[in-house]
């Protein structure tokens, strides 16, 4: 088999000015992803390659890059269906570069945990001394299912055109997770929510050019999901009032809900 | 709320210049042949009929405030230092107020005869 | 965090910045409306503010006092040409884009033409990038073309 030409970012912003790309020769091997060629690269030619990755199987997020303009994730991204000469692997956009490949994830985190993303609920003593399960029905469900397959890899957040100018909007990640909660038929916290996302540099500032869904590994399809919410930012009205009741755990059948 | 209402205006002003800036287009190459339409006689005929006047001033304020409104959520994307967003907001208000002021006086104007 | 005064620490921010908007290379091609929209909308605003400037020479412009035959026939001097005609018909072209494009948003950003959300199975295909938006954009497209044709028709009447 023949060997391909493998480009690589590098960068340690602590010893260089600008970036540079340097370039590896791979052998191909049959079914060979993105990170297997670049383990290699750090494994045989190259032991100073930066690179952060852990499951290998599309379930932890850790792999996110930007291969060949795109940013994808390297153990998800077979280095035959790229199809061009050349593989080119480099960091996320929209993210501070840590060295090589390896982004910090810090700020994506901390505007994921400015939305909220827990369930909250007025009863205070049954969160703290909780009697049993809150249920939901399969229909409820539907609702949320596919926001909650987020794997928090930031390929959403580094596709967004909007992410790259503005640093105070949450990102397509943290908006459909917080869609996700304010859908959630236990969560009571509608009102605080929607407050929180009806700002200058909330919700509004997403046009749905759709690069989020377009690049999301896990069918998340956030942009769905922050479309849906802007129905009820507009309209301002929480899908739930708290203390609206919930199906537990010893009530025969599920509440009537609106 | 404050946000969700501008985008409203947004929204509103979108559809109204949909419909408005098509019946414009309408009576400026349809209705009558373009050199029909740009004449001076024609055009102040037209103004002299108060409906279409104020079809116009309507026509004007409604694309003025989507344009203005939306190069202001450009800017504030581009940029979001503390005295940046205050003047694109101060500069939005003022370029509306001004292009629709210098407008409406060619409107009146024209109106008056 | 870098600290701030490391040597790369301002490339290392690694934004992608105003080019992020612009290219949307590699990207999909809801992507590529969002930044036509957004370069059609400047682009009318701008023609926009011209139009209210040259309107105004039918009262004199901005010094005139009333309807002038004098103002009106100059500023026709500078604008009725080929050229000035064909600015027009550029401009129906991304008005008639802008338009219909901005309808496809309104109806996509209240969830109207969208799926709903529900059980997925893979190859994960986007339900909001489904097949009935991205019709939408092509006739929009299909659209401005057709309008722009047209005005070309009427405008260059005498010529053709």
């Amino acid at each position: 088999m023949t060997d391909f030409r493998l480009q690589v970012q590098r960068f340690n912003p602590t010893t260089d000015e600008e970036p540079k790309m340097v370039e590896y020769s791979v052998p191909r091997r049959e079914g060979m992803t993105v990170l297997d060629a670049l383990l290699y690269a750090r494994d045989y030619l190259d032991h100073s390659i930066a690179v952060r990755f852990s499951c290998r199987q599309a379930s932890c997020g850790s792999c996110g890059m930007k291969i060949n303009g795109r940013p994808r994730l390297a153990c998800y991204t077979q280095v035959e269906e790229l199809g061009d000469e050349k593989v080119v692997a480099q960091p996320m956009d929209n993210f501070e570069i840590i060295k090589d490949l390896v982004t910090d994830l810090e700020s994506f985190f901390s505007k994921h945990r400015e939305v909220m993303p827990y369930l909250i609920r007025s009863d205070s003593h049954e969160i703290d001394h909780p009697s049993g399960e809150y249920l939901m029905k399969p229909e409820e469900l539907d609702k949320v299912l596919q926001f909650t397959y987020c794997i928090k890899c930031g390929l959403c957040t580094s596709s967004c055109p909007t992410v790259g100018t503005d640093s105070l909007f949450p990102g397509p990640q943290a908006l459909a997770q917080g869609y996700r909660y304010l859908t959630d038929e236990r969560d009571e916290g509608g009102k605080r929510r929607l407050e929180a996302l009806d700002t200058a540099h909330g919700v509004w500032r997403c046009h749905f050019a759709g690069s989020c869904s377009a690049v999301c590994p896990k069918g998340v399809d956030p942009a769905l999901g922050i479309q849906l919410l802007k129905r009820h930012v507009l309209g301002g009205k929480a899908p739930r009032e708290e203390g609206a009741p919930v199906w537990r755990q010893d009530a025969a059948e599920a509440p009537a809900q609106k | 709320m404050r946000e969700s209402r501008l985008m409203l205006v947004q929204y509103v002003t979108a559809v109204l210049a949909v419909f408005l800036v098509s019946i414009h287009l309408f009576m400026q190459g349809v209705l009558n042949t373009y050199d029909t339409a740009i004449s001076f006689n024609n055009i102040l005929s037209v103004y002299q009929n108060g409906l279409y006047a104020t079809f116009l001033e309507a026509l004007l304020v409604v694309t003025l405030v989507h344009g203005f409104d939306g190069v202001r959520v450009i800017l504030h994307e581009w940029r979001q230092t503390a005295p940046w967003s205050r003047w694109v907001d101060i500069g939005t208000i003022l370029a509306i107020v001004i292009s629709v002021g210098y407008g409406t006086r060619t409107v009146i104007l024209a109106v008056l005869g | 965090m870098l600290s701030s005064t490391s040597k790369g620490a301002e490339r290392a921010k690694n934004k992608r910045g105003i080019r992020g908007w612009i290219n949307p290379y590699h990207y999909n091609l809801e992507r590529w409306a969002y930044m036509f929209q957004r370069v059609t909308g400047v682009a009318i605003l701008l023609y926009l503010l011209g139009h209210l400037g040259d309107t105004s020479f039918f009262v004199g412009g901005p010094t005139g006092t009333g309807p002038s035959p004098s103002g009106w026939s100059f500023i026709g001097s500078i604008f009725e040409n080929p050229f000035g005609h064909l600015i027009l018909v550029l401009l129906v072209l991304v008005l008639f884009f802008h338009g219909m494009n901005g309808i496809r948003l309104i109806l996509a950003e209240f969830g109207l033409i969208l799926k709903k959300p529900g059980a997925i199975e893979y190859p994960y295909e986007a339900k909001s990038l489904g097949l009935g938006q991205k019709y939408l954009f092509w006739l929009g497209l299909t659209v401005a073309v057709i309008g722009a044709v047209w005005a070309f028709m009427i405008i260059f009447e005498g010529w053709l």
